[in-house]
């Protein structure tokens, strides 16, 4: 026989945050143990920073909590909370004047500066240098990439995060993978 | 643009040797959804690998304190109280339904107690609707396979004030055929109260005969004692021959006859 928490457990994430926003505030739990790998992949993979991103993910969960109520169940929970996510992370970079937009010529000088991993290179397989192609990104292209994977490709979602329409997210997708093509072709050359 | 020219463009971009104004003029045909990303072979596998990333994982102190942070929620919205939230419109909109829905059932009620001369008519056209209403459901209810849903409906004529020939012809119909015996017990006590009509009386006396239940003949035979209902002795006399009658309801209903003689 199914417990009362198993029953949870097969609740879509908007069944869900309704039952949060009607005050069963412990139903958040289950969305947190849902999303807290994905979120804080996100996070790291946009700052390189996990204590940071651990201290981003626990503030977009305060976030969904402090505004429950505006959750109106009709569209998809996972692009509300990427929504608060790309916000969370924003506000923190402003408030503290860190992770600014880096302008591409400062990417593009990090490339010859490479002593740093050339140990990591010379241990690491497609994976790592994929990781580390994406590192060298400025922050926008970065994070468009990283929307269109934890956000699994569904441009039309990632329009409403970003306020733009799903042919404008697929030309974002477009350039910024267009970059990392180059990116990721120079440090081949380099290895 | 032609199919034929953005296959060509495709293949040269495929190849590598897309020039600066062919990349522009594809992210033309991507925007306006002509030409899908998964089209671009090497920028889909490179696409494919970032999906394959593996995530990173979080400590265990990420746990800690959301639930840290989720229990002190708790307790501050148990606690709390504002007059900021109280008139936010979220928490505002359900005390405001709750408060009309107060308001007209008032009116309601006002107007039901003391109704004016020109509403009594539309009052008693609705209570006509509502009897008819469960006079609908009771019917459809005799139909059902279960027993306890026809039992159920002939429980509702006891709510009702009035009731139609429809009613009364379906309760002797299941007094004289439903073959659960508790249904057929139900249905003689709910046609109790209509036995002023002699229609209904004479239906009853017919039924006499119809009975191969003991409960049923001996509560028949009570009723027509109690309505000193002369003409059913024929009926019973019919039951005191038949072999099947049981000694017991024999004797019960001779006691019957001789006290209606």
């Amino acid at each position: 026989m199914k417990t009362p928490e198993q029953d949870l457990e097969t609740l879509s994430d908007n069944a869900l945050m309704l039952k949060v926003k009607d005050g069963n505030l412990d139903t958040l739990g289950l969305l947190f143990e849902r999303y807290k790998k994905p979120l804080f992949g996100f996070f790291y993979n946009l700052n390189k920073d996990a204590e940071l991103s651990e201290d981003l993910v626990q503030n977009v969960f305060f976030r969904i909590l402090k505004y429950r109520y505006l959750f109106r169940g009709e569209g998809d929970f996972k692009t509300w909370m990427f929504h608060i996510a790309r916000n969370v992370n924003h506000d923190h970079h402003r408030k503290n004047k860190l992770g600014k937009a880096e302008p591409v010529e400062s990417w593009e000088n990090k490339l010859s500066d490479n002593d740093a991993y050339s140990v990591q290179l010379q241990q690491d397989e497609e994976t790592n240098m994929l990781t580390l192609a994406l590192d060298r990104l400025p922050f926008e292209k970065r994070e468009i990439i990283l929307l269109s994977k934890y956000q699994e490709k569904k441009y039309k979602e990632i329009g409403e995060i970003l306020g733009c329409t799903e042919g404008a997210v697929k030309v974002k997708v477009f350039r910024a993978l267009q970059d990392l093509k180059v990116v990721y072709r120079q440090l081949e050359k380099q290895m | 643009m032609e199919p034929e020219r953005i296959a060509e463009l495709l293949a040269k971009y495929n190849e590598g040797q897309a020039d600066p104004s062919e990349i522009k003029l594809i992210e033309q045909l991507i925007e306006a959804g002509r030409i899908d990303l998964d089209q671009l072979h090497e920028l889909s596998r490179l696409e494919a690998q970032v999906m394959k990333l593996e995530n990173p994982v979080p400590s265990v102190e990420l746990d800690d304190t959301f639930y840290q942070m989720l229990k002190t929620m708790k307790a501050n919205t148990k606690d709390g109280f504002s007059w900021r939230n109280f008139f936010s419109w979220p928490e505002l909109a359900p005390r405001l339904v709750l408060a009309s829905i107060t308001l007209m059932i008032g009116f309601l009620g006002g107007y039901l107690l003391f109704p004016s001369p020109t509403s009594s008519k539309e009052v008693a056209e609705l209570k006509d609707e509502v009897l008819e209403m469960k006079e609908m459901m009771m019917l459809s209810m005799l139909e059902r396979e279960s027993a306890t849903e026809r039992l159920k409906a002939v429980s509702l004529t006891n709510e009702m004030t009035r009731v139609s020939d429809k009613v009364t012809n379906a309760l002797l119909q299941t007094l004289n055929r439903d073959e659960n015996i508790n249904v057929r017990l139900e249905a003689l006590e709910a046609l109790k109260p209509f036995v002023h009509d002699s229609r209904i009386r004479s239906e009853l006396v017919r039924s006499i005969a119809k009975q191969e239940s003991p409960l049923v003949q001996v509560a028949l035979a009570e009723l027509m004692v109690r309505l000193q209902e002369k003409s059913s002795v024929k009926e019973f006399q019919k039951i005191l021959k038949s072999e099947r009658t049981p000694r017991e309801v024999k004797q019960r209903i001779e006691e019957s006859i001789k006290i209606m003689a």
